[in-house]
């Protein structure tokens, strides 16, 4: 017990522990001063371009202190390494505004914001309080040394605590257990206070890389919302009973909350414009509803700006007219540009196509590795183990019982036949190689002949790039199979050809049609076909007949 | 002569031919040498994998079809991790015998690999029963091969591997006597012209089997 409690002092961690913790003393000051200028020049610039300088230039910062921070935690707190890529710049080669955007729409640049500004609160007091509990204990076990030194009122030396004081070496010695214990106490404050702040900082710096290139969801933007909103409020509250408890008088409440709600405004009515598409109008894009929004939040921040500073001077000359009119004029460009080039909405449906057909196909690919991870693993290589077991066996009885071994061997021999056999079928799930080497036709022909109803194939056109060709395959491979199975057809009908840059394939069957195109067949064609950027209709009306169609572009 | 690219393959085959008291001459790891070595060499039988350098495509089946029309007297064998009746067809195009088609794994038996070989070296033909099955399986609903009982189906497929009247009756449990009467009644039910020789039989046999199957 008594070791456990004094271990702490002797052990190298904790100092270096501490170390960390009391390097908030100047960091956070520091850190916080940076961030509050940047924040607060970024809003009363927020209508100039210059804002654009400013916030990338606080992305920045932020970068490097976010960096300079994570080599001191890994350093000095031994919390795991930080992906420090996830705090790399935005990409070179753009736009001042896009790179504006590329700042500001990772999380990561708010969430090590968010780390640095807890440097300062309650990082600051906390690494105060640290340090004088260890002083404290200090001065008092070296008490007895230098009491005598410390002048007092009236002339004396000693120490004073109010109500009692250390005059003499007696009453000196008496401080130094107390001294001990402080010292104790603040050693073995400081791992756990360092394991929490450990953990906050990986939440906050750390995690997954990848999290931060992912759109957020409706839902997780809708949920930042709401958690500022609830920051903000018990702020405000705070500030407000503080006021009512203290002053009464002049509401001062007012200063610190209307600056908080501002970027909360804004923050809710981007997420407004970006989750709810019926609030933009159809000739007018997202932007241009967020800058109308946010033009007229400032609008009003300066009105109520004007109203409580001028409430006791009898409100006076209304100023704000002068930044509503520069923000009017930036709407009104920003319209006019609008109507000029209105956006292209094709354009923009496409980049919706284009990211969650990237998304599906690499999921589609993570599927179906995982399939064969486990094929491979359920299939030839357990056979191979128990191969490798029989031939072991066999070579054990080889002396003593031959016949026995004989029957292993014969055993062995129908076991790498069977684990052939599984190669092959993954393989030719894979790739066929009938594909790789004469092409489409010979491949759709081989389906064929090894269908069980009737099949019509005809094959026109050069070969195809690889991927498309392989997916062509699966397409006529897939509904086939469907055909066959389900469909209980008696005709299929495959036809791929070429048209107008795209390849089309079609699968016709006389079957019983009620065809699921949501199944997991269909659905994982659909996305390899769509990765190509191509289509998938499958029409399978009650009662038959089905059609399956893939058109992919192929040059 | 050997063709095959994998050299653990390569020598494992190399050993199984001379323990069965066969003489592997040369034995090669791509087509071009493949080619080269039968100018020279002038093997009795080719034993060809398909998949070889430098496409890993279906070298070892046109150097095969190659070997065919300009070394007739080599008689060539095609061992291979997958089977294509399409393949079978391109080798079986000409009419004649002295090939084989087989799956790699058809050499786990010894006795019956080395007999195929014997047979396509003498002039017979050995088709994989994985080719045959599909060949078979291709003719559906309505054609001639429904007439067949199910005993005179596996005496057709046996006959397609390219087995002769005794091994047939082996393979199948049956007497020489009841064995020629079942082919005599295939050809009969299938309108196809007997013929004495067993390698021409084969022959006709896999050409009805390749012909077009809608009826």
């Amino acid at each position: 017990m008594v070791t456990r409690v004094l271990s702490p002092l002797t052990d190298r961690d904790t100092y270096r522990r501490l170390l960390f913790l009391s390097s908030a003393l100047p960091l956070g000051a520091l850190w916080f001063t940076a961030l509050v200028t940047g924040l607060a020049l970024s809003i009363a610039l927020a209508i100039t371009p210059l804002v654009i300088l400013v916030v990338v230039g606080l992305g920045v910062f932020v970068q490097l202190a976010a960096r300079a921070e994570c080599s001191m935690v890994r350093g000095l707190l031994d919390v795991p390494s930080y992906p420090a890529s996830r705090l790399a710049g935005p990409p070179a080669g753009i736009g001042p505004l896009q790179r504006m955007r590329a700042v500001v729409t990772r999380s990561a640049f708010w969430k090590a914001q968010g780390y640095l500004a807890l440097r300062f609160f309650p990082g600051l007091p906390l690494a105060v309080a640290l340090l004088s509990l260890f002083g404290a204990g200090l001065f008092l076990i070296t008490a007895p040394i230098h009491y005598r030194w410390i002048p007092q009122d009236g002339g004396a030396h000693g120490l004073d605590f109010g109500i009692w004081h250390a005059e003499s070496l007696g009453d000196a010695l008496a401080l130094v257990p107390v001294g001990l214990v402080l010292l104790v106490l603040a050693a073995n404050l400081v791992r756990p206070l360092a394991a929490l702040w450990g953990r906050l900082a990986y939440r906050l710096l750390g995690g997954r890389m990848t999290d931060d290139y992912r759109p957020l969801t409706e839902a997780q933007l809708r949920h930042s919302v709401r958690v500022h909103g609830i920051v903000i409020g018990g702020i405000s509250t705070l500030l407000i009973v503080i006021w009512a408890f203290t002053t009464h008088g002049y509401f001062w409440p007012m200063w610190p909350i209307l600056p908080l709600c501002l970027p909360l405004a804004i923050h809710a009515w981007t997420v407004q414009v970006v989750t709810r598409p019926e609030l933009v109008p159809a000739r007018l894009s997202r932007g241009f509803m967020v800058q109308a929004g946010v033009s007229a939040i400032f609008a009003a921040f300066f009105t109520l700006i004007w109203a409580f500073a001028g409430f006791r001077v009898g409100w006076g000359y209304f100023w704000p007219i002068w930044p509503a009119l520069g923000l009017m004029v930036a709407l009104v460009i920003h319209l006019l540009i609008l109507r000029v080039s209105p956006p292209d909405p094709e354009l923009e449906r496409r980049i919706e196509v284009l990211t969650t057909t990237r998304a599906g196909a690499v999921d589609a690919q993570e599927r179906e590795l995982r399939r064969i991870e486990r094929d491979l693993h359920d299939g030839a290589q357990a056979r191979l183990v128990a191969l490798g077991m029989s031939l072991g066996l066999a070579e054990q009885r080889l002396e003593t019982d031959p016949e026995s071994a004989r029957s292993l061997l014969a055993e062995a021999r129908e076991g790498t036949r069977e684990a052939l056999e599984e190669l092959r079928d993954l393989a030719r799930g894979i790739h066929p190689p009938i594909l790789a080497d004469r092409g489409l036709g010979a491949a759709v022909a081989a389906l064929a002949a090894r269908s069980p109803v009737r099949v019509d194939v005809s094959v026109e056109g050069e070969r195809p790039s690889p991927a498309v060709e392989s997916a062509a395959y699966f397409v006529a491979a897939e509904a086939l199979a469907n055909a066959g199975k389900h469909a209980e057809a008696t005709r299929v009908d495959v036809q791929i050809a070429r048209s107008y840059g795209r390849l089309v394939v079609e699968v016709t069957d006389d079957g019983r049609g009620g065809a699921d195109p949501s199944g997991t067949g269909l659905s994982g064609l659909r996305r390899r076909v769509e990765a190509l950027d191509g289509t998938l209709q499958v029409m399978s009306p009650e009662g038959g007949p089905t059609t399956v169609r893939a058109e992919m572009p192929c040059e | 002569m050997i063709a095959e690219d994998q050299l653990l393959l390569r020598d494992g085959l190399s050993r199984l031919l001379r323990d069965n008291g066969l003489d592997v001459v040369a034995a090669v790891g791509d087509a071009p040498a493949l080619l080269d070595a039968v100018a020279e060499q002038r093997p009795e039988i080719a034993i060809v994998d398909i998949r070889m350098p430098p496409d890993f495509r279906d070298e070892g089946l046109r150097a095969a079809l190659r070997i065919r029309s300009s070394h007739p007297d080599t008689a060539v064998l095609i061992l291979s991790q997958y089977v294509e009746p399409a393949y079978a067809a391109e080798l079986l195009a000409d009419g004649r015998g002295q090939v084989g088609y087989l799956l790699k794994d058809r050499v786990f038996d010894v006795a019956d690999f080395i007999e195929a070989v014997h047979r396509v070296g003498d002039g017979g033909a050995a088709l994989d029963p994985q080719v045959v099955a599909q060949l078979v399986s291709q003719h559906r609903r309505g054609s001639p091969l429904d007439r067949l009982s199910d005993r005179e189906r596996e005496v057709l497929g046996a006959m397609a591997e390219g087995r002769s009247n005794a091994a047939i009756a082996q393979v199948l449990v049956l007497t020489i006597g009841a064995v020629e009467k079942h082919i005599a009644n295939i050809f009969a039910k299938l309108d196809l012209p007997p013929s004495e020789s067993d390698n021409r039989r084969v022959l006709a046999v896999l050409a009805y089997l390749q012909q077009d199957p809608q009826p």
